[in-house]
């Protein structure tokens, strides 16, 4: 398999719907798919209004105008992201509350996807997509090798999420996202609220997303959230890592290509 | 797509709920039992495809006027919304029982309107208040000198520096004069107004001090606008006062009263202000009234004319005409009013 050649795996996460808990998930899942081993760059696409960094308590988040510009090489343009005890990953954002990029399109969205596609020092590129289904969320969706879209059991969210199926499927004709249920109550609920879009997509829009796993709603998120740290920094144990640890190796799972062991790096 | 959620005690209700508010292509896309032994069946329908966002707006415009020009007269061509009630004599008088129009004018007005025998309701009850509502806007470009009277809070400090705002676009010099020495900070605001509007203020402590300054204000060409303590015009006493200042040379008394107040209150202060010399009123406040009995009871008090109606109390707010046609509206369309 050459697939390593081809650069790094992208894997976008959106979810139409804004408070899904996109920017948790996508930092959690950056951390966890670096302490499987992996090199990991972590884009917060969400163009207008990047704030992975305001949730990871950083100064800076990296300089992502300035790549799009052409100013500066993605090696200068990230920040490092090293929690003590676990592995490192990379981090590109627009400045938090600056609203630069807020007026990007499909071609900027299709610029930065070529970039990322070729940022062969990674193993995997991670892209928060931000709320909404702009033409950039799309685009970027589109040219992911993996897209999640991520679903609460608010129906709000559910019927956003299948907006975001529907643009997406049009988009690339024939490809739909991956569920991934956030804030539930429990299994039985994730599933009921996967269930519901599977079952609308399969009606109205003939295709079947695969259902990819949920994460349980729990307070030591909103903490975490809050204190601006990562999860599994201040609680290791917490349910929510373990479902987001299971998550990764799901995702780690659909590549035909076998996943690199840490020993071997 | 749409997602509703039904809870029944049932499945077979659930599902016939459902179906009847969501028709028969409305798809079960989960169900579950609730804690109390009934069912929830979330369902979802898909609506006909819309057409995209670049096929609706079609080829770019290029031309704007002509698209504006288009625009307008669509919407010209286009049925009013409102306004195409059919007269209906007892929907008006509840209508004017919801503004609480006074009980003789609303029923005056009724059956003014009835006669009219316009079939549309607006049209025949603007024909009615037109009949007994007189625009009396006020040259600002001629005007000598307003004394403005009326009930106490009612804002006539802010209707002089919006009357100073109005004479001074009209290339008026203004001299605002305080007879309200009473009114505790009256004075100061005045000043505050007039200091903006760089307009001359003076104080007057007695009636022959008001009269001497507003001559020479007007021997100056400029607009005297005098503003006075707010007083209850239906006492006999005080209104001998305020009579007799009305009668200084060159004098128009403006008198000023709230949109706020009760109906029936203002009808009698408007015609408590007609026996003291006013010819003009202005009613502030329009924006805060929800109905809009007082409103329409000072605008039609007789013998006297209906100058502007304000709503900001702010200056830059302005003072706008009311025509017979907004009042009916206001009056008639009473579903508007409500839905606010």
């Amino acid at each position: 398999m050459t697939l390593k050649t081809l650069g790094p795996r992208l894997t976008a996460i959106g979810s139409g719907k804004g408070g899904t808990g996109k920017t948790f998930v996508t930092v959690a899942l950056a951390q966890a798919f670096a302490d499987m081993g992996e090199r990991v760059l972590l884009c917060d696409a969400d163009l207008g209004l990047a704030n992975t960094a305001v949730q990871l308590g950083l100064a800076s988040g990296g300089d992502l105008p300035g790549l799009l510009a052409g100013n500066i090489a993605l090696a200068d343009a990230v920040a490092h992201i090293g929690i003590n005890s676990h592995a490192s990953f990379d981090l590109l954002s627009a400045p938090a509350g600056t609203g630069a990029l807020a007026d990007a399109d499909a071609e900027t969205a299709e610029h930065l996807a070529s970039l990322l596609k070729r940022a062969s020092g990674y193993d995997r590129v991670l892209i928060d997509l931000g709320a909404g289904v702009g033409a950039a969320a799309m685009t970027l969706a589109a040219y992911a090798d993996d897209t999640l879209v991520l679903a609460t059991p608010d129906p709000a969210s559910l019927t956003d999420a299948y907006a975001f199926a529907k643009l997406m499927l049009r988009r690339t004709g024939g490809r739909a996202p991956a569920i991934v249920v956030n804030m539930a109550a429990g299994a039985g609920e994730a599933k009921r609220t996967a269930d519901a879009l599977i079952r609308s997509a399969q009606t109205f829009l003939k295709i079947v997303p695969a259902y990819l796993g949920f994460v349980p709603s729990d307070v030591r998120v909103v903490e975490a959230v809050r204190r601006q740290t990562m999860l599994c920094a201040l609680y290791p144990q917490s349910p929510a890592v373990a479902a987001i640890a299971a998550l990764a190796g799901a995702l780690g799972g659909q590549t035909d290509s076998p996943q690199i062991a840490p020993s071997l790096r | 797509m749409q997602l509703r959620t039904f809870l029944a005690k049932d499945m077979k209700t659930a599902l016939t709920s459902v179906r009847a508010e969501m028709g028969p292509d409305a798809v079960i896309v989960g169900s579950e039992r609730t804690k109390g032994g009934g069912v929830m069946v979330r369902a979802a329908l898909e609506e006909p495809e819309a057409p995209s966002l670049a096929e609706e707006i079609g080829e770019p415009v290029n031309d704007f006027d002509a698209d504006y020009h288009n625009t307008l007269i669509r919407r010209l061509r286009e049925k009013p919304a409102a306004g195409r009630r059919r007269f209906d004599r007892s929907e008006l008088l509840a209508s004017f029982a919801r503004h609480r129009l006074p009980d003789a004018l609303g029923h005056a007005l009724a059956e003014a309107s009835a006669k009219t025998n316009l079939s549309d309701m607006t049209l025949a009850l603007a024909a009615a208040i037109d009949a007994r509502m007189t625009p009396a806007p006020i040259d600002f470009a001629n005007a000598k000198a307003f004394l403005l009277v009326g009930p106490n809070g009612v804002g006539k400090t802010a209707v002089a520096a919006k009357l100073a705002a109005h004479a001074k676009l009209a290339g008026r010099n203004v001299t605002l004069i305080a007879g309200d020495v009473a009114g505790a900070g009256a004075v100061a605001r005045l000043n505050a107004f007039a200091e903006h509007l760089d307009a001359t203020i003076a104080t007057a402590d007695s009636a022959f001090e008001l009269a001497t300054l507003t001559g020479d204000a007007v021997a100056q060409g400029a607009l005297a606008i005098i503003d006075t303590a707010g007083f209850d015009p239906r006492q006999p006493r005080i209104a001998a006062v305020y009579a007799a200042l009305a009668k200084i040379e060159s004098v128009d008394t403006v008198g000023v009263l709230s949109a706020l107040t009760d109906a029936e209150e203002a009808a009698e202060m408007a015609s408590a202000l007609t026996r003291i010399g006013v010819s003009r009123l202005i009613v502030t406040a329009a924006d805060l009234a929800r109905r809009a009995g007082a409103l329409a009871a000072a605008a039609m008090t007789p013998s006297i004319g209906l100058a502007y109606v304000t709503r900001s109390p702010f200056v830059a707010g302005g003072l706008e005409t009311l025509t017979p046609l907004a009042l009916s509206r206001l009056l008639a369309d009473s579903e508007q009013e409500s839905a606010q």
